[in-house]
């Protein structure tokens, strides 16, 4: 175990796209892009069918409310790949996942089911441990808080909407990720975007953000009001230098010293793969006195010995994080998300969160999902399932990426990480990816520009607990060949 | 990582993608495409091609980058910021004389001198060329950033 990450390269330093990838890239798009002006002029001048929304006749004279231009991308670009997005899905996201199958009459303006259903092995739901199942004690013990509780809850924390089984939640939580004290939400996002705000609200804050930093954090962070610096992704010299230079010149404007600074990084970034650096994050902030935020949205339950996360990963203390923050909807199956930290810290936030305040608390069965399974992890249910659940998570992520780095694909993210993404970069590979390995029953994940850099466009698969070696081999050979004929394995 | 065109979540990505790895061989690689289609035309000679080659890429650059605006995705992000500038005005969020910046100022330079040399610095050709390239070269000063003449394009 080192004590710094100072010097350690990662394999995340080393990955970029190839060059003549890149070309491709460029070259693809601007094809894509002209016959989107042609499309255009034609749906203009008449000869071609114009599906997307225009204004009404009356208001013709008005101010538009929407640029046409704005809307190029969607009409002419993504509009050719939506089909790969947004599948309807009827079965629950275990390792198996039944797909319905759907065509489109008029290029992908409207689809159709076709009533056929394509049972796929599933690499793109977030199923780390394996507890969204249909059967098992987990579902049991969820079917008696449903007899028990009913599903709505029809209030906020603060009026009448505090459950029993919320605060048993609560306690659980904290004694899982070894903390004082814990909240919990009903929702994973609004967790970030509600209570970011209520920490780093009024004058004088700064939040040093992680470039790669999920949409949540951001729109947290602009919520409050907070000064907003973003650094270099994991990069920990950018992070120090960024922080040095906030102390020195201080606020902008007045140069007085800043009322607080928060560090926001994520444990696992789930369209990098990569695991943040935190022994150096954790030494740069008792050098320069901030504090640490960290969402542990991926990486809880998901890395560790014991599953506790990040922290344990690296061997931190958990105190030494000032708030912790993650979901229930990836590892543990359920939804919400929680903060964890002090008891001064979470008795703040049960008092001035906007989502006690206002939003209804997590519904009773979800609630008990979730206590289920962090039981099951820390081995309090009597039986050794979470010890082989993690187990069996660390070796199917470090087979998976080892065989998939072997067979030539740029594999992006740490080793340790469940997240896999592989580097596709041209726009219609990325498509024919999604449906390649569909036809072979994959399903999985894409990301392209702009959600991704133009450069950078991939595919992404989340392992899961439950993914057998056979079922991984067979999802290796279809990848393989989905590779080798769409040249995909840039690095050999 | 060798590649300056990455994005955060709520940036806009017109700003950055020009920095990515491999811009500018790309760009090169499509202006000989273009000039190598122009010389295939069995009608033009050599100097009308050169001529054709740089007015065309003059064009295609004032339009893209000096008289469309906004971006062509939805900026949810910025609150329609970035839907009155160009997309001059928007590279590297406003900053001068970056390397991008450089470099599409320097390629209708460049061009031109090809040009010059190609046409046997014929005066009819020099006047085209050289209007053309001032037409592409001084939106892209930092004095005329922001910059709407008699109000055109300005919304």
């Amino acid at each position: 175990m080192n004590c710094s990450n100072v010097g350690r390269k990662s394999p995340q330093d080393y990955e970029s796209a190839p060059f003549l990838a890149a070309c491709w890239t460029y070259i693809s798009l601007a094809i894509l892009i002209m016959f989107g002006y042609l499309r255009d002029f034609l749906r203009r001048i008449g000869l071609d069918k114009n599906q997307s929304a225009t204004e009404r006749n009356k208001m013709k004279g008005f101010v538009p409310l929407y640029a046409s231009f704005e809307g190029f991308f969607s009409r002419n670009i993504f509009k050719r790949a939506i089909h790969g997005a947004g599948k309807p899905i009827c079965s629950p996201p275990t390792v198996e996942v039944d797909v319905l199958e759907r065509t489109s009459d008029d290029e992908n303006w409207h689809f159709r089911l076709t009533g056929k259903k394509r049972r796929c092995i599933n690499l793109a739901s977030y199923n780390y441990l394996g507890f969204a199942e249909k059967d098992g004690p987990c579902v049991h013990a969820t079917a008696q808080a449903l007899q028990q509780y009913g599903v709505g809850v029809c209030s906020s924390r603060q009026e009448l909407g505090n459950y029993n089984i919320h605060e048993e939640l609560e306690t659980t939580t904290a004694r899982f990720l070894g903390v004082e004290d814990a909240i919990t939400f009903g929702m994973g996002f609004a967790t970030n975007s509600m209570n970011i705000p209520v920490l780093m609200g009024g004058k004088g804050c700064l939040i040093l953000s992680d470039e790669k930093n999920h949409a949540s954090i951001v729109l947290g962070a602009r919520l409050g009001g907070s000064v907003i610096q973003v650094f270099k992704h994991n990069d920990m010299d950018d992070l120090e230098e960024k922080l040095r230079d906030a102390i020195i010149s201080g606020r902008p404007g007045t140069h007085r010293a800043w009322r607080k600074i928060l560090i926001i990084v994520e444990g696992i970034y789930s369209m990098e793969g990569s695991i943040v650096k935190l022994l150096d994050v954790i030494r740069l902030k008792r050098k320069y006195g901030a504090y640490l935020y960290l969402d542990e949205a991926h990486s809880i339950g998901a890395l560790g010995e014991t599953g506790r996360g990040v922290t344990e990963y690296w061997g931190v203390n958990p105190r030494d994080v000032d708030i912790m923050m993650g979901t229930f909807t990836k590892g543990f199956g359920a939804a919400g998300g929680y903060i964890a930290g002090s008891k001064r810290l979470i008795n703040h936030l049960r008092t001035y969160s906007h989502s006690t305040t206002y939003a209804c608390s997590m519904s009773a069965p979800v609630a008990q999902q979730v206590i289920s399974s962090m039981r099951i992890i820390m081995g309090e249910d009597g039986t050794e399932i979470g010890k082989l659940r993690i187990a069996q998570l660390a070796a199917n992520a470090k087979y998976f990426r080892r065989r998939l780095r072997d067979m030539g694909f740029v594999v992006c993210g740490d080793d340790d990480s469940p997240v896999v993404p592989f580097l596709v970069c041209v726009p219609g590979r990325i498509l024919a990816v999604m449906e390649e390995l569909f036809e072979r029953n994959i399903a999985c994940v894409t990301g392209t520009f702009p959600a991704t850099s133009i450069t950078k466009g991939r595919a992404r698969v989340c392992i899961s607990a439950a993914h057998t070696q056979q079922m991984l081999d067979k999802a290796l050979d279809a990848i393989s060949e989905v590779g080798d004929r769409l040249q995909l394995k840039y690095s050999l | 990582m060798g590649d300056g065109g990455t994005t955060y979540s709520g940036v806009n990505p017109n700003a950055v993608w020009l920095n990515s790895r491999g811009i500018w061989l790309s760009y090169v690689i499509a202006v000989t495409i273009l000039h190598l289609v122009l010389l295939s035309i069995p009608f033009l000679n050599v100097a009308q091609a050169w001529t054709l080659t740089n007015v065309v890429h003059n064009i295609g650059n004032y339009i893209f980058l000096h008289m469309l605006k906004g971006t062509p995705w939805e900026t949810n992000w910025d609150q329609g910021k970035s839907r009155l500038l160009t997309h001059w005005e928007q590279i590297d969020f406003g900053e001068q004389f970056t390397t991008t910046r450089k470099f599409l100022f320097l390629a209708p330079v460049i061009l031109f001198i090809l040009a010059s040399f190609y046409t046997k610095y014929d005066p009819l050709h020099f006047i085209i060329n050289l209007s053309t390239m001032l037409l592409v070269l001084i939106p892209k000063l930092p004095q005329l950033h922001g910059v709407r003449i008699f109000g055109i394009n300005k919304y």
